[in-house]
This record gives C-alpha cells, structure tokens and sequence, in this order.
C-alpha cells in the first residue's frame, strides 16, 4: 500500500498543512485540550501551544519537535474541546506528514507505527515478540535491544509477553484494505 | 370568557414587567401572563444584583401616580391599576393582525381557589409527595401542594398536578374548603370508547371501577360519529387507532367538527407514536400507546379529566403582543461526567450558588455544600458552561454570566469573611458594560477576587479528602497547575425556554439558529409577525439594563399601535373618580369585621371584640360580615358604607394587600378617597399564636386582633383628610437634545403619539456618530437606514427641528419645562413636558505613531470605510494588524468602548471576503463578542484571522521600517515568546468618547459620571431615567453601544417620556413630604439626603421647596430634621405616636408599680 502513495511535493505538503490549520482555526487558545491531554507532559509543544504554532506559521518546529508522535489517540482533548475540534484527527494528519516529509526526524516514531501497524495487519493482534524483531530490524540499531531489555522483562514478568500464534493471521486484512480504499490514505 | 386590553404581555418575569409598566404608566390596559405562578422570572431567585450588590427590583415602581400601583416590594408581588396579571396562564393562539389581534390563552388551574385559600398549609402538611423545589433551584424539596414563592402576595398554595399521587389527604385536611378536584362530577363524565375490540369496554369499566367513570363504546367510526351528533353529553373521545373502516384523521376533525371542545385521546400500538402526534398537532388533546397498564392510565386520565374541567380558557382582544419569554439557564446534568455536577457534593450551578446564599434558601443563606453540608472556604467559578460551545448548539456568548460570577465571588466574600479564596476561571471577560470593567478591577484589587485566564478541562474528586474538588489548568508560564476547592461554581448560560418552540408556534414568529426570539438586525424589538415585539431577553440573554432597555422599546413599538389602532377600537376611558372634601367633617369611623374564616370556628369571642371596638374613639358603627373575601361579604360592605356616610373606614380581615383594587372600587362608589380606607390582618394572630385553641390564647389572640384595630384607628383619625390637589396637565412636547440615531428615533417614537417634538441638533445636519458607518457585523446598512431616518425626522409633522442649535437654559419641572434654545436667529422658547438627552459621542482621537502623517496607520473606522469604498487596494495587502483596547480599559479610559471588537471582527471579515490570502493578525485583551456576535468572531477565526492576546504588562511595541510600514512585536502568551509582525496596515481601535456635555449637565441639573458619559438614575434598573423627572438620556450619552442598542435605548427613552406627556391630571400622591416652614430653620439637612432631589433651596423667599412629582415619600427628610418642620404626609409624628400607643394600651399587664410614662410627661421633661 505504501507503494500506491501519491508522489511527494511541497505543494502537497502545503496543501496537507493547510488542510490541518483548517481544522484547528476556531481555536480560541482556552487550554482545554493541553490541560486533559494525558500525555501533554511528553510533548515537547503540548496541543494548545501545537496549534498555535502551526496558525502562527512555526510548521517546521513543529515537525521537527514531533510532539504529535507522543499523541495516544484517547480522544479525550476531542470530546472536550468546547469548540469542537477534531483535534486527534489533526494529531494523525500530523503524522502522517511528518512520516513523509522529515523521515529522519520521523525515524524512530515511524518507524515504531508502521511495524506496529504492520504487526497488527499480519496476525490480527499484537503480538509482542514479532513487534520487537521486526521494529529493531527496522531501526538498524544493534544497541536499541538493550535499551528495550528492562521494559521487555517487566512486561515477562506479568505475562505480556506472548509467543508467535497464527490463530487470527489475516483477519484484519479486509479491514485494513477497505480503511485504505475508502481513505485512500497508507 | 372575552376581554379586551391594549396589550398581551407573555412573560413575567422583570422583563415583561418593565414592558408592562411602561404601558400601565402611560394609561394602556395590559393583560400580563405567565405559565409560572408569581412575578418575577429568574430574577425572583436572585437577591443581589451588581453593581450595588443588593437588590433594587422595586426601583421600577412607577414613580408618577403612584397611588395607582402597589408600592411595595416587587418580589413579593405587583398591582397596578391597569395591570391584570394571569398566572398559570399560556398563550395557545394568536389570530388577526396588528391592531386587532385575537389571542386565546389557557389559563392552568392550581385546583385551589384562591378566594377560599387562607395560606394556613394544612394542605403541605398532610401531603405525601417530595419532589424538588423550583424556586430554590431544586436544592431543597416541597410537597405537591405547595407555595410556589414562599412570599409572594396574594400567597395560596397551588397544586403540582404532575407531581400530585392523588391521595385527596389535601382536599380532606383543607379546613377552607379551597382546594377542588372536581371529585363528584365524574359520574357525569362519559367517556366514549372508539374501539373495535369486544373486550376493551368490559377491560375500562373494571379499571376505572373506582374512579365511576361512565364508559360507552362505539366500534366503528361511523358509529362514532352518529353517536356524537345525537348524543351531547359525551365529554371525552377514546379513540383507538385500531379502527379500520375510517381514517382516525377523518374521525377526529369531523368528531372536533361536531363538537369543538370533545377532549379526544388517541390510544394506539406500540409503534403508532409519529400518527398519535400528527393527531395530536391536529388537534387532539394528548396520545398514550398500548400496552396500557392500570397503574399508570387511570391516573394520567383522571389528571386528564381534571384538567379538563378546572382549566379555563380566555379570549382576550388585543392592538399588540409583546413576548417577554427570557431565558432558562442551562443544565449541566449532560457534563457530569466532566464537571462533575450531580454527583461530586461541592459542584453546583451559578443559579443554586444563590439561592445558597439567599436568606430565603435552602440554608436561609448558610454557604455551605448542598450535598454533605461541608464547610466552604475555597470557591472556584467555571465560566462559559454551555455557553460559546458549539458542540452544544452554543455559539453564543450568554453576556450576563462573567459579571454574575463576579458579583458571586464578592458576595461570597462578604458573607464568609475576607480570607475566602475566590477564584474565577473564565476564557474572556467580558466586561462590556460602561461600569463593568470598573467593579471588576474593584473585585480584584480591593476584594481579593482571583481570576485566571484558563479553561479547566474536568471537576475531580479528590481521594485523600473527600468532598474536596481538584481542577487543574495550564497557566501562562505553561505549567500545569493543580488547585483543591470545597465548591465549584457552573456559570451556566442561556437557553431559550422550553416551551419556546410552542410559544413560537402560537404566536406564529420565527426563532433563530439558537431558539431565541429571531429579530431585525437593527429593530431588535421587531419579531418576524408584525405586532408581536420581543421584550425582555426574548431575543437574546441580556443582563437587567439591556433586558429593561428592549422591554422599553418594545412597549413603544405596542404603545404605537394601540395609538394607531385607537380610533378604530373605540375603548372607553374609565372615568375618573371624584372623592368627597371631608376635611371639616368630624371623623366617623365605619369598622368592619369579617368573622367567618373557617379557621374562626374556635376563635375568640368575636362580640366581645366588637364591643371594644365600637368604644374606640370616633367609631361611628361596628358591623360584623360574613366572609369579606367572597362576592356576597363585599356586596355587604359596600351596602354598609354606602348608607353609613362614614368618612373613615376600617375592615378587620385577611390579607390586606388583595383589597387595594376592592378599596378603589368601593372609593369610587362613595366618593371616598381611598388613602381613609385601611384593610387590618386580623387572621394571622388566630393561628400564629400557639395553643390558638385553648382558652388563654384564644384571649390573647383576642387582644392582639383589638390592638390592630385600634392601631389601624389611629393611623386613620390622624390622617390628613385633605384633597389631593392637582397640577397643571403635561405640556403635551418634548424637547430632544441631539439629532442622532438616538435622538432621531426618540423623537419619532413620540412624535408618532400625536405629541409636538423639538429636536436639537449643534451641527450644521442631522446624523451624528452613525453617519459614518458603513455597514454591521451583520451586514445591515446603517447608511439607508441613516438616510430614512433623516428623511422622516425633517418630513414628520410633528418635529420641528432646529440645527446649529443649542440648549441655553432649562427651568420648570416634569411635566411642564421651558427652556431656550439658541439658534442662529436668536433665542427661542420651547415649552416640553419632558426632554430626552441624546447628544453622543464622538470617535476618539487616536496621536499616537504619527497617527496623522503615516498612511499606514488607520483607526478601524477609517479602515472601514476604506474597504468599503474601495479606496483601499486589498489586493495589494499581505498583512493587516489590529490592535484592540488601544487606550481603552486602562489609565486613559477605564471603561470598555464595547463597539470596538465587533468592528475589529467586522472589517477582518470583509477584508477576509476581498482577499482570503490576507493575514490579520488582531492583538486584544478580551473579545468582548457578547451575545450572538459570538458567532462572527468564530467565523472570523475559521476565516484565517489570527488573535493574539496581550495584558497591559505586555504591551504591543511598534515601529517603522524604512518604507514606513509598521513592524508590531507583541508577546504571544500561549507560545511565551515575542512575535515580530511586518504588515501593510495597522488599524488601532480607536474607542468612544462622550461629548462634552458639563454646560448641559448644569441646565438640565444631571450629573455626569466618571467617564463623561451622563449618569442615569440608576444602572440597572432605571437605564434611561435621571434622578431629575422629566428628563431622560439615551444613546452614546449613556454610555458606548452599537446601533442596535442606540435604537432600543432610545425608543426605552421615549416610552418613558409619553408616559409623562400622557398624564392629562398629573395626580400627585398622597404620600408626600411637607414642609412646615414655621419651624423650619433652613439648615438645609433635607437637602442633602433626599435620594430624589425632589427638594431645593428657594432662596429668594427664604424657604425649602419640595417638588411633589419628584417627591416618592421615603421619608428620609422628616427623619434627619432637626426641628421636625419637615414630615411625611399620612405619616405625622403624632399619627405615628398615636399609633404606637394603641399597640400598648392593648396589652393592659404592667409588670411593675411604676407609673407608665405618658407623652405629656415626655414631652415635658
């Protein structure tokens, strides 16, 4: 699917930019969304001060800091921004351009979603162990294991960590193929 | 039931009252309803208003002809005149057109007869049911039979026939007899079946085997319909949609046909419903869908049967209708999950915050949490819940609540002490009003009220603490900050009432996006139906000056039309009645006294009573009546006084209020001046004294009705018999000082009710201020309207006005000034019964960076009319920047300008329209977008406009670049860093000065306020009145407002003007104050402290003056003097010493030896 995408310009950058401003321009700077995010304390920009530097024109700082990578998709600055905003959306269209215009910076972050992803499409869940081959064959970074080995024992630890199971291989596929048809998106 | 009045006023609440004073005053007949069963609306919940922090209702009294209104305070209830009051009642259709409108009104019965009703509460006390109380904004619980305002007056219970269980205990235990559910009358009532099913009668029959309902089946329409035409009997139709030879449309129109007021319920399956309500909208009375249980039919259909026979329905003809419908606050249940409301204890609305601190609440004004009774020490305010909130269709601001949250947090300081932690949360403060950012600074400073500048996102509980709140927030070093609270205050917005869609529905108007009243832009009383106007907060929530503004301008537009409409209705002035001199008459005292009150049975000996009475002192006669209240004990009163010929009257009754229209009435029928009639409670002490029953207190009691008696005795031998003497008529003119929008509209707004205007204008033309705007927010066109207006005003046959003018002197008082107005041609008197000020304001000038010399720096007027006359190539632009508040809101000017924003907004979006590639960028410190402009400044946001907000800490810098174009750097809060803006244009908002007006402050003697903008009577309750009568200001004189407001501020004025040219008689009242100038020693003491200015020096004759019309008898003059040489007419010193002993002669038990001390010893030692 990766393949099927749209060659890259700036012109669509800015297309997709502007796309995401539009979104979040009746912002009126209230906070709500910085102040319920659970994450903001891992952004470097946390949301309020993210869209303002993307109205304000900071597009680069803002893709070059990632704070959106840090995004848990939970929602909860969506419901309640009193104006509505559509806030996780703009967070995902932020990825999606950061993925494709600053690959090195979008590195690790990226790299992490689409093996994650990935992951998902091919055995219909997560499954752990596969995730951690794959991401750090992906990152080409013979230290990264052992950065990951105190998480990955915790996680031993109280059974999270689960082996290799084909039980539900493929069964995401249609939806995976339909979520792409319809939003012609990767 | 037929009636005819000049208006209908729908609402009650402050609103509709305004509206309908304001046409009472001025002589019109109104009928005012409202669904809710006392006066008063929201505001009868809320004790205190800013900016004095206290109430301030009964400063809309009428001040001329008070005799005609009750004069006491407004929550407890209204009486005027020409005022009938409906409560209960509902407006279900309005038919005809403008100037002769039929409206029909159902008029909700609360199943208690007021007439019968003595307020003894026997009634609550057997009740069995709690639901939550209303009018403590469900914070404490009453019964279904209940006081709706614990004190209001007339006060009688009222039925909750929704929440009612229908046990009867009320009807049993109501020793009156008052209370009526039509019990016995159900075996009349037959209720026709249309059913084909065999056995649904044999099943209804069994149901209601109790309630005795006679049933009847048909099953067939056909049948049905034969049935009906012959037999007329039936009163209610059951009609089942499961009859299948004739639609259940056809039957129910030709069933409503035959007999239009057949009560049909439609019964009907499970998935009937969207039928059962087209039937409904058709015209049956209610649906209910099967499966029918017994449990819950029989009572729905017995409460059906009630209402149908107690409720009433009242035709009235009517010129006009004025809708004040108002606003409901929203409920915040749908947030609990976020806000916590419902279900953390110390999470409560703006509304229940105070009735927890009123004296009449649930905790007789104790603050503390409603739910667990905690201590409150830290309060903390949320503001904008449900307001500017577009996923709640809120995309508006509600414009009263920052101010209400405010005037919370400093009372709240005042009633728990100064070390409370008040804080507000808020977003904008939106300190629009001339005054308003004033007590703000005042709250913070002086109170210590804390505001920060944040949206909390959520209410949590606190674990470690229970009860405690967290809220946390980012602040502007943007750090996340977490704070503990006891209490969280919603300031909830506004959302039109529920019944609105209905209301809009009978009155046949159009509402907007939001529910609201939808009105012209720039005639904000005018609703989409000729004849019916929007009073009140009908069309928008609005705070008490606003709300009583639109009332005034809406009575106008009514007022008109009953002018208009006046020759075709033909209504019969009432004559005006003609008392007789007594003066020189020796005082006979007829005394009264009702005795059959049920209550009574026990009471004390009634003949023992009349005995002593009739010893007092000048009592010509005592007669005892049966039942004063009812029809058949007036009938008796008034034989008794109309063959007596006595010139005191004295009835011992109940509620003494209830006969001031009676009193009137039966002054016209003896020719008795009314002020010599006193109505005594003699039926409280009969149960407020404890163990009334037993012997003792039965003569204690006995005592206690003798000394009101003869208290009441006294006050009446002592009254001054003297006529009221008349002035001179009203000149029947007006002078209006400014030829503006304001004074325009003032000036046709009474010119069109026949009366002569003068409209003075200093200028070489008519226009003003508005003349140089371009177009609204809303896209009106002031310019056309501007030129209409000039155009009637020079045409209208009854203007006469005169420019290059100026007022040079004013003397004379309401009713009748003179006044010279200095032309070109010289001096020329104008003889006016009142004056309306609308002399305006003026741009501010703006110096600052070469204001003058560089093209790139514009004011937002001049930007506007650059854009719209094309002068300005937007094309050519990249970047505009506007700087709000330029020297508003600080030093220079300490009010809000209030027009500025709007305009900012306005000129974003055009310059937006031309160029959408434009960057703006507007620096501000609040976006004072109240109301629905809110919507244009989210429309200016989703246009691209960037807003950056700044505080006088951080003020926007500015310089030039070498092509002179302005180079902004401000500092933006949210990101902490300067910005650095290099634009095309820099557009200041250049504010609202008033225009000098001290020369006619002193002619008209009215004081100005701190900013230069004349000061009205009173802020929020007399909005357009000076303390001076007569004289009124409107408009930009007032204070900043858009045309919108300029309009409704200057047609309020002209309703209060016409209702001083109106008055033909100028009857004074009889509660004045009066000067003996034998004593007096000019120390000018009264002077001083008179709050009307109703008292001058006059000293060319050496002595004080008092202005009879000005004069509202308060009181303070007899009070501060030192010689007693001033005193209250009807209240002498030695009347009220009078009256004082006869409350102690009555008690007869000397404790000790001591000889009491008499007032001929007192006053000789």
């Amino acid at each position: 699917m990766r393949n099927e995408q749209t060659p890259f310009t700036l012109d669509t950058a800015q297309r997709e930019l502007e796309a995401i401003r539009e979104m979040v321009r009746p912002c009126m700077q209230c906070g709500t969304c910085t102040a319920s995010c659970p994450n903001a304390f891992a952004m470097k920009d946390p949301p309020r001060t993210l869209w303002r530097l993307l109205l304000l024109g900071f597009e680069e700082e803002v893709l070059a800091h990632g704070p959106f990578w840090m995004c848990s998709s939970c929602y909860t600055c969506a419901l309640r921004c009193p104006r509505g905003l559509p806030l996780t959306e703009a967070m995902a269209a932020l990825r999606r351009l950061a993925a494709r215009r600053f690959p090195r910076t979008a590195g690790r972050n990226a790299a992490f979603y689409e093996t994650f992803m990935d992951n998902v499409r091919r055995y219909g869940r997560v499954q752990e162990t596969a995730l951690m081959t794959s991401y750090f064959l992906a990152m080409k970074n013979p230290f990264l294991p052992l950065e990951y080995a105190p998480l990955g024992l915790r996680m031993l630890g109280k059974g999270k960590l689960h082996g290799p199971s084909a039980a539900q291989k493929g069964e995401l596929q249609p939806l995976f193929d339909k979520a792409a048809h319809k939003g012609e998106r990767p | 039931m037929k009636s005819a009045y000049d208006v209908l006023v729908v609402g009650a609440g402050i609103g509709g009252v305004r509206a309908a004073l304001d046409l009472a005053e001025a002589g019109r007949k109104v009928a005012l309803i409202d669904k809710r069963p006392g006066i008063g609306g929201l505001l009868a919940k809320l004790d205190n208003q800013f900016p004095t922090d206290h109430c301030g209702m009964c400063k809309m009294l009428p001040l001329t002809e008070r005799d005609a209104s009750s004069q006491f305070c407004m929550r407890k209830g209204l009486f005027h005149r020409n005022i009938d009051l409906m409560t209960g009642s509902e407006l279900v259709s309005l038919e005809g057109e403008p100037g002769h409108f039929q409206a029909v009104i159902n008029r909700k019965s609360s199943f208690v007869d007021p007439t019968k009703c003595i307020g003894c509460g026997k009634c609550a006390e057997v009740c069995p049911v709690r639901v939550k109380d209303e009018f403590n904004a469900g914070l404490s619980e009453r019964p279904a039979v209940h006081l709706p305002i614990p004190h209001s007056i007339p006060n009688h219970y009222v039925v909750d026939l929704e929440a009612c269980q229908r046990c009867w205990k009320c009807f049993e235990a109501c020793p009156a007899g008052a209370i009526d559910f039509k019990l016995e009358a159900r075996e009349q009532f037959n209720i026709l079946l249309a059913d084909p099913d065999e056995k649904a009668l044999g099943q209804y029959t069994k149901w209601f085997e109790d309630l005795k309902f006679p049933f009847i089946q048909t099953r067939t329409g056909d049948e049905t319909l034969s049935l009906l035409s012959v037999d007329d009997s039936v009163w209610m139709l059951l009609l089942d949609l499961s009859i299948k030879d004739m639609e259940p449309e056809r039957i129910l129109t030709r069933a409503l046909e035959l007999r239009p007021d057949l009560a049909v319920i439609v019964l009907g399956g499970p998935n009937k419903g969207e039928q059962a309500k087209k039937l409904v909208g058709l015209g049956a009375r209610d649906f209910m869908l099967h499966p029918l249980k017994r449990s819950t039919f029989t009572p729905w259909l017995d409460k059906q049967y009630m209402r149908i026979m107690s409720d009433e329905k009242a035709s009235l003809d009517v010129a006009a209708v004025i809708l004040a419908t108002g606003f409901a606050c929203y409920d915040p249940s749908e947030m609990s999950g976020i806000l916590g409301y419902g279900e953390l204890p110390g999470v409560v609305t703006s509304v229940e915050f105070e009735r927890l601190l009123s004296g009449s609440g649930p905790t007789g004004g104790r603050l503390t949490r409603p739910a667990d009774g905690g201590p409150v020490r830290r309060i903390a305010w949320i503001q904008c819940v449900g307001s500017r909130d577009v996923k709640r269709n809120a995309d508006f601001c509600s414009s009263f609540c920052c101010m209400a949250s405010i005037k919370e947090a400093v009372l709240a300081k005042r009633a728990l002490g100064k070390d409370v932690e008040t804080t507000i949360y808020y977003m904008d403060m939106r300190t629009f009003g001339r005054d308003f950012d004033r007590y703000r600074r005042n709250a913070q400073q002086m109170d210590g009220v804390r505001f920060i500048r944040a949206r909390p996102h959520s209410v949590l509980p606190d674990s470690a603490h229970p009860g405690d709140l967290r809220l946390t927030h980012m602040d502007d070093q943007g750090v996340m900050r977490e704070e503990t609270y006891d209490m969280a205050v919603l300031a909830v917005g506004a959302r039109p009432p529920a019944s609105m869609p209905a209301l809009a529905g009978a009155a046949g108007i159009e509402t907007n996006a939001f529910g609201f009243c939808k009105t012209q832009d720039l005639n904000p009383g005018r609703t989409s139906r000729l004849g019916v106007f929007a009073a009140g907060s009908a069309n928008g929530a609005k705070d008490i000056a606003e709300s009583l503004l639109q009332s005034g301008a809406a009575a106008l537009g009514a007022s008109r039309l009953v002018n208009l409409f006046a020759p075709i209705r033909g209504r019969v002035e009432e004559p005006v009645p003609v008392f007789r001199d007594v003066s020189r008459e020796t005082p006979a005292i007829l005394a009264l006294l009702c005795r059959s009150c049920p209550v009574m049975e026990h009471g004390p000996d009634m003949d023992l009573i009349r005995d002593r009475i009739a010893a007092m002192p000048s009592v010509r006669a005592v007669e005892t009546v049966e039942r004063a209240c009812a029809k058949e004990g007036w009938e008796r009163i008034r034989e008794l006084a109309a063959a007596g010929k006595p010139n005191r009257i004295l009835i011992g009754a109940c509620m003494p209020y209830a006969y001031a229209p009676r009193l009137r009435e039966l002054g016209a029928l003896i020719g008795l001046n009314p002020s010599l009639m006193d109505v005594v409670d003699i039926h409280t002490p009969l149960f407020s004294q404890p163990a009334a029953a037993t012997p003792e207190g039965q003569a204690r009691a006995g005592e206690d009705i003798l000394a009101r008696m003869s208290m009441s005795a006294a006050k009446l031998l002592g009254a001054d018999p003297a006529p009221v003497d008349k002035v001179a008529p009203a000149a029947p003119s007006a002078l209006v000082v400014g030829g503006g929008l304001a004074g325009m509209t003032a000036a046709i707004g009474i010119a069109d009710h026949d009366y002569k205007v003068t409209l003075v204008e200093k200028s070489d033309k008519l226009g003003g201020l508005a003349m140089n705007l371009r177009t609204t927010l809303q896209g009106a066109d002031p310019a056309a309207l501007m030129e209409a207006l000039v155009d009637q005003t020079m045409k209208h046959p009854n203007i006469r006005v005169m420019t290059n003018a100026r007022v040079s002197l004013s003397t004379g008082r309401a009713g009748r000034f003179m006044s010279i107005v200095s032309t070109p041609e010289g001096g020329v008197p104008v003889e006016h019964g009142a004056a309306i000020l609308a002399t305006g304001g003026k741009r501010a000038k703006v110096y600052d960076f070469g204001f003058l010399e560089r093209k790139t720096v514009l004011t937002h007027q001049e930007l506007e009319d650059r854009i719209a006359t094309g002068v300005l190539d937007t094309a050519a632009l990249s970047t505009v920047v506007m700087i709000q508040c330029w020297r508003s809101r600080d030093a220079t000017r300490d009010y809000c300008s209030r027009v500025c924003c709007a305009g900012a907004i306005k000129n974003t979006l055009r310059l937006k329209e031309k160029n959408p590639g434009l960057r703006v960028f507007i620096l501000y410190r609040d976006i004072m977008s109240y109301g629905f402009s809110e919507e244009y400044f989210t429309k200016a946001r989703k246009a691209g406009a960037l807003f950056i907000r700044y505080d006088l800490d951080h003020k926007p810098q500015v310089r030039f670049d070498q092509e002179n174009r302005p180079v902004v750097t401000v500092h933006d809060p949210v990101l902490r860093r300067d910005l650095e803006i290099h634009a095309d244009i820099l557009s200041l908002s250049d504010g609202i000065e008033p225009n000098d007006v001290s020369e006619l402050s002193e002619i008209f003697g009215v004081p100005v306020g701190p900013a230069g903008f004349f000061q009205e009577a009173e802020s929020k309750w007399r909005p357009v009145d000076f303390l001076k009568q007569g004289v009124f200001v409107c408009g930009v004189a007032r204070g900043p407002a858009n045309m919108a407001e300029t309009i409704v501020s200057a047609k309020a004025a002209a309703q209060r003007a016409l209702r001083i040219l109106c008055d033909k008689s100028m009857a004074k009242a009889v509660v004045t104050a009066k000067v003996r100038e034998s004593l007096c020693s000019r120390c000018g003491k009264c002077l001083d402290v008179c709050p009307y200015g109703a008292r001058t020096m006059d000293i060319a004759n050496d002595r004080i003056v008092v202005d009879e019309l000005a004069c509202q008898g308060c009181g303070s003059c007899a009070a501060v003097c030192p010689n007693s040489a001033s005193y209250l007419r009807g209240f002498g010193d030695r009347q009220v010493m009078a009256v004082i002993d006869a409350s102690l002669a009555g008690l007869g038990r000397p404790r000790t030896e001591r000889k009491p001390v008499t007032m001929d010893d007192a006053a000789g030692s």
